[in-house]
């Protein structure tokens, strides 16, 4: 009995220490990183960094000197960015690989849109705390695009919701599992007519959550020196550099598990290589080649985009879905 | 082991910072250069960072005028150790043509240590490229002491 | 009468309320001579004040296990004067589990406020006579709440509208305090007259005014008179609640009010007019089976919530913004009480009160930031957080709470009304459901917003000279705050324990209409509903924590470990940054010369360091330059001018009458 509670504990422990949880993250996170960095660097004739320069990075700042400057709010300036890694990895454990969830019915896809919110007002308050102006405009922006994005997430959400809860039949489907398990059953939701235009929404919502070209006002490193992180510098920089490509893998994990959820063989290991591989194309579809192709846009541009074109498809996708299709 | 990974990395992974003290333009261009698709320093895992407290390398352009004396210092003293300086151009090193004008200051060297000089009126790319390897060597000896 | 019959639990809410009177008896007939400690201006008054709102707040209490846990329903009738003739004669007092709640809301909202008000009111003239109208405030809401009268509501209506009144200009040398009590005035005395003229129309027709009887009598035999009286009476409780187009009010009132007053208006005032109205339409008149009804309390609630969120982004006054977030949230509740769905009714009532927390503790924050700084002003402060830390934690409690940040309690109550939204759209089959789901949760983002514009305004960011003094606040006003931020946390936490002791007992008494009527004594044939709350979705936020607090441990360890690389005293690993926070390793942050070294001044690109904090105003320029229109709007409607708000009640009025006369 006690043995049996023992190994539980261990299980899950796991989860949150190895699979899914930090080890797994940390190495794909900054493995996706990588690739984008060597694609975009190839789409524009260059040869790129090696595909381990992300995690050079990490080291190279973790072994770094800590400036903490006189103005700032020393506790909130060290603690956020530790605690935007870690809301970052919890969720991870919550989004399905292919019918296996780390831990399964404790949040629901509305819980994880709020989630997601933590790191980025972690990140915020830490900005805050530091007392410069650059951190200052940076956090703004970093806000208005949290505004930007929210609105078609949340509509694309509630489409998912909506269409498998129809084909359920209890109306309405929150349930992160039973989303993936519906996918199972009838194959992925890409399939869908109502989930096209969903789909493609939740893919240019990626680059402007994450916070890449051409939506990377809060951290414009040539006008507003790199905004939020104006002040960081060392290991709390290491993990805001950390938190960021944990949130590429967390957004295009989450992409994958929404609409290609039936895609795998029902063996953990394979599974977690082909969502893994599933991530590398979404990266590189809807980070690197919109990189590459693209220049930075105005805060207030980024805005108008988010709340016409990407949340017009939604709302295409919401209306569809409503009436069934 | 952890030592040796972060003193490897640190090798790989310099971030520049680049401070115009009163240059011509002519170094910062070249300077620009180095990261276009032709020679491509991100491929040696060069990046330009956006403020010094992300900098590893500082490099620093132009003969250091009277104004910008006190800000190129206080923009170096801000950048965090290990840190390697390095001084691009005939400006910086000696005053250029400039030597002997009243409101100017350099060389850089008379108020910071500075590690590594490129030479030129502007140097080449390459020269550059060459000088900010030498940097990182350095940087990785820096990180080795500490 | 002996001692074992006045210990009888149901004269409790008799007591609850005779106290604060009492209370407001006593310190009124002590006179006015302000006492000579000085941090302590009214001296034992406040010590009166606060035994009364703390023995309210007992009595309640203690009919938390009768009537919401066994469900029974307290009726008491003042004299022993109870029916003659089928007609209710006497004064009726009629506790069910709805108004237990939101009297159990209001006395603790009350009594921390006490708490509070003890070091706050300390630079104020005329200190004893605050109290006298802060308790006559508390006692008029707890009667109006726990009353089963209709004219006894009015009474008390009036009571706390004129306490309110009262207390708003109470600071008379605040620049606006007389302004804002006169628009208050001038408004709500509409607001009571529009009660009064429907209790009348109401009396004329069925010779009672008890609610009970009401209900029995009003929903089978509505005419155009009732409907009028209807409509009156809604738009009364309706400038209670400060719904649109009500609003602008609040913000004055807010504004100009102490601190301690704010909390009150906010999670109290508004949500007597709320049970007001939850008490008309579910119970006096039972419309709420009409899909119009549903309908316009759904619209104005998703309305007051969309239009005041915007409006407080627009604030530049820390009390101002904080008072139109009151009446968003008001805006929430009212919607999903409007859905006429148990779960929305659940819902609603968990919003309304998780609001009453957090809106107080963020109203005694920023009394806090104003007892010390002298203003609330977004653009004149900042980065007080190094200068009160505790006053900034319990912040940013409040501030978490209200954005619907999990796990803190906004986001429970919020996540209840976006599925009960839902929900009651795939029901009903009407897409206009999702609508108010979407605006609900937009809505959420753009409160978020605003709170870190105050915390970057007023916490965060550069302090300015004047500021160097600033001290932490006194310890009675953090402990205020402290509890209302525990009960944040674990109303957070603890979201079914919650739901099911508090707002589910109020939810089914608000569906089971018929035992509210058959408790005071009259036959009612209404059916007692089966009443479910099935949820769609997953939450579970202790067990999220401890992933989250695992997660930490295992990262804390790791930068413990990390102290490998600490070799030189530059040496900069996450084990070196876990020391600092705990302050070990401080910094040499000034040099010989006494100015802090460049190194550890802010980045401005070289440049000396100067204050150069960015204004509240200027945040968020993205967005508002979208929205310059709907904003520019916005701005010329609100005009300030009393005339105008009166005029809108009016129209509000006339327009009410007529939907009533339509749709009814």
């Amino acid at each position: 009995m006690t043995a049996n509670i023992f190994l539980n504990g261990l299980q899950y422990l796991g989860y949150i220490l190895i699979f899914p949880g930090f080890l797994f993250c940390f190495l794909c996170g900054m493995l996706l990183v990588g690739i984008d960095r060597k694609l975009v660097a190839r789409m524009q004739k260059r040869v790129g960094p090696p595909i381990l320069q992300p995690f050079y990075d990490f080291f190279k700042l973790c072994g770094k000197e800590t400036i903490v400057p006189a103005a700032a709010e020393r506790t909130t300036f060290l603690v956020a960015p530790i605690v935007g890694l870690a809301a970052l990895v919890v969720i991870q454990l919550f989004i399905p690989i292919h019918g296996f969830t780390a831990f399964s019915g404790m949040a629901d896809i509305v819980v994880i849109l709020y989630l997601l919110l933590i790191p980025a007002l972690a990140a915020i308050l830490g900005a805050a705390a530091s007392g410069s102006p650059y951190a200052g405009i940076g956090l703004s922006r970093e806000m208005v695009t949290i505004i930007a994005c929210e609105l078609p997430l949340v509509l694309v959400l509630l489409a998912v919701a909506k269409t498998v809860g129809n084909a359920l039949g209890t109306g309405l489907c929150f349930s992160m599992s039973e989303i993936a398990e519906y996918q199972l059953q009838n194959g992925s939701l890409i399939t869908k007519l109502s989930m096209i235009p969903a789909a493609i929404a939740f893919a240019m919502v990626i680059p402007g959550e994450t916070g890449s070209h051409p939506f990377d006002t809060a951290e414009a490193e040539t006008e507003i020196c790199e905004g939020m992180h104006a002040e960081y510098s060392g290991a709390p920089l290491a993990v805001f550099k950390l938190s960021h490509a944990v949130k590429v893998l967390t957004l295009t994990s989450l992409f994958v598990a929404l609409f290609f959820g039936g895609i795998g063989t029902g063996i953990i290991a394979f599974d977690g290589v082909i969502v893994f591989a599933l991530c590398i194309v979404a990266t590189a579809l809807f980070i690197s080649f919109v990189h590459a192709v693209t220049a930075r846009l105005k805060i207030e541009q980024v805005f108008k985009y988010y709340w016409t074109v990407v949340s017009g498809l939604a709302l295409v996708s919401l209306v569809l879905a409503w009436y069934g299709m | 082991m952890f030592k040796k990974l972060i003193a490897e990395s640190a090798a790989k992974s310099p971030w520049l910072f680049h401070i115009n003290s009163g240059s011509c333009n002519g170094c910062d261009i070249e300077l620009v250069a180095v990261l276009t698709p032709r020679y491509d320093v991100e491929r040696l895992g060069f990046k330009l960072a956006g403020s010094p407290r992300q900098a590893d390398i500082v490099v620093v352009t132009g003969p250091v005028t009277r104004q910008s004396l006190d800000r190129v210092l206080s923009a170096i003293s801000q950048v965090p150790e290990p840190r390697c300086i390095v001084t691009m151009g005939s400006c910086p090193q000696s005053g250029n043509v400039f030597k002997g004008s009243y409101s100017v200051c350099a060389p850089l060297s008379k108020y910071v240590h500075v590690d590594v000089d490129i030479a030129g009126c502007a140097p080449k790319p390459e020269a550059i490229m060459d000088g900010l390897v030498k940097a990182t060597e350095i940087l990785k000896q820096k990180r080795g002491q500490m | 009468m002996n001692l074992a019959n006045m210990t009888d639990y149901h004269h409790f809410p008799i007591y609850s309320v005779m106290v604060l009177f009492l209370g407001a008896f006593i310190i009124a007939s002590t006179g006015s001579k302000p006492s000579k400690d000085p941090k302590n201006p009214a001296g034992f008054r406040a010590w009166i004040a606060l035994c009364a709102t703390a023995l309210s707040l007992f009595f309640l209490g203690s009919l938390v296990k009768p009537v919401m846990l066994e469900g029974e329903i307290i009726s008491y009738w003042m004299g022993s004067r109870a029916i003659a003739g089928g007609y209710a004669i006497g004064i009726a007092m009629e506790v069910d589990a709805l108004s237990l709640f939101f009297a159990l809301l209001i006395a603790t909202a009350v009594f921390v406020s006490a708490i509070y008000s003890i070091r706050y009111m300390v630079h104020d003239e005329c200190v004893p006579q605050y109290y006298v109208l802060y308790c006559m405030l508390a006692g008029g809401v707890l009667g109006l709440v726990l009353s089963g009268d209709i004219f006894n509501m009015f009474i008390m209506v009036e009571i706390l509208t004129f306490a309110a009144v009262a207390l708003t200009s109470f600071r008379t040398k605040v620049y606006g305090a007389l302004e804002a009590a006169f628009k208050y005035l001038v408004v709500g005395c509409m607001g009571s007259t529009a009660i009064l003229t429907g209790v009348i129309m109401l009396y004329a027709q069925y010779h009672t005014l008890n609610l009970a009887q009401l209900a029995n009598l009003v929903p089978g035999t509505m005419n155009n008179a009732t409907k009028l009286a209807f409509a009156f009476l809604y738009i009364g409780f309706s400038t209670k609640a400060f719904i649109v187009p009500f609003h602008p009010l609040a913000a004055d009132a807010h504004g100009a009010a102490p601190a301690s007053i704010s909390v009150l208006i906010s999670g109290v005032l508004t949500k007597s007019g709320i049970y007001g109205i939850i008490r008309l339409t579910y119970f006096l008149f039972q419309t709420m089976n009409l899909g119009s009804m549903q309908f316009m309390l759904v619209f104005i609630g998703s309305v007051s919530m969309f239009v005041c969120v915007t409006m407080a982004l627009a604030q530049h006054d820390f009390k101002r913004l904080l008072a139109y977030h009151s009446i968003s949230q008001i805006g929430y509740v009212l919607a999903a009480v409007g859905l006429s769905t148990s779960l929305g009714i659940s819902a609603g009532l968990y919003h309304a009160m998780n609001h009453t927390l957090f809106k107080g503790l963020l109203f005694l924050a920023a009394g806090a930031v104003l007892h010390e700084t002298g203003t609330t002003d977004l653009g004149k402060l900042g980065g007080l957080s190094k200068k009160m830390p505790h006053t900034t934690v319990l912040f940013l409690i409040g501030a978490f709470s209200i954005s619907g940040v999990p796990p803190f309690n906004g986001f429970a109550s919020k996540w209840m009304i976006y599925q009960a939204t839902y929900q009651k759209a795939v029901e009903s089959n009407n897409i206009g459901f999702l609508l108010v789901t979407v605006i609900a949760l937009v809505t959420s983002t753009l409160t978020l917003a605003s709170f870190v514009k105050v915390s970057q305004s007023v916490f965060f960011g550069q302090m300015p000279k004047e500021y160097e003094n600033v001290k932490e606040v006194p310890f009675g006003m953090r402990l205020a705050m402290g509890i209302l931020a525990c009960l944040c946390i674990v109303t957070g936490l603890f979201p079914k324990t919650v739901t099911g002791v508090l707002t589910e007992p109020a939810a089914k008494a608000v569906a089971n209409v018929g035992e509210y009527i058959t408790a005071m004594g009259f036959k009612s044939n209404l059916p007692v509903p089966n009443v479910t709350f099935a949820k769609v979705g997953v939450w579970e936020p202790i067990n999220w924590l401890l992933i989250l607090c695992i997660a930490l441990l295992a990262l804390t360890i790791v930068a413990v470990a990390g102290k490998y690389d600490r070799v030189s005293e530059h040496g900069g690993s996450l084990g070196a940054a876990i020391e600092m926070v705990s302050g070990k390793n401080d910094q040499p942050a000034v040099n010989e010369n006494g100015e802090v070294d460049t190194k550890y001044q802010l980045f401005y690109g070289g440049e000396k360091n100067v204050y150069s904090q960015v204004g509240g105003g200027d945040l968020f320029w993205g967005f508002k330059h979208n929205w310059r229109h709907y904003f520019d709007f916005m701005h010329d409607l609100h005009s300030g001018i009393v005339n105008d708000y009166a005029l809108w009640a009016v129209v509000a009025l006339a327009l009410a009458i007529v939907y009533m006369m339509i749709v009814l």
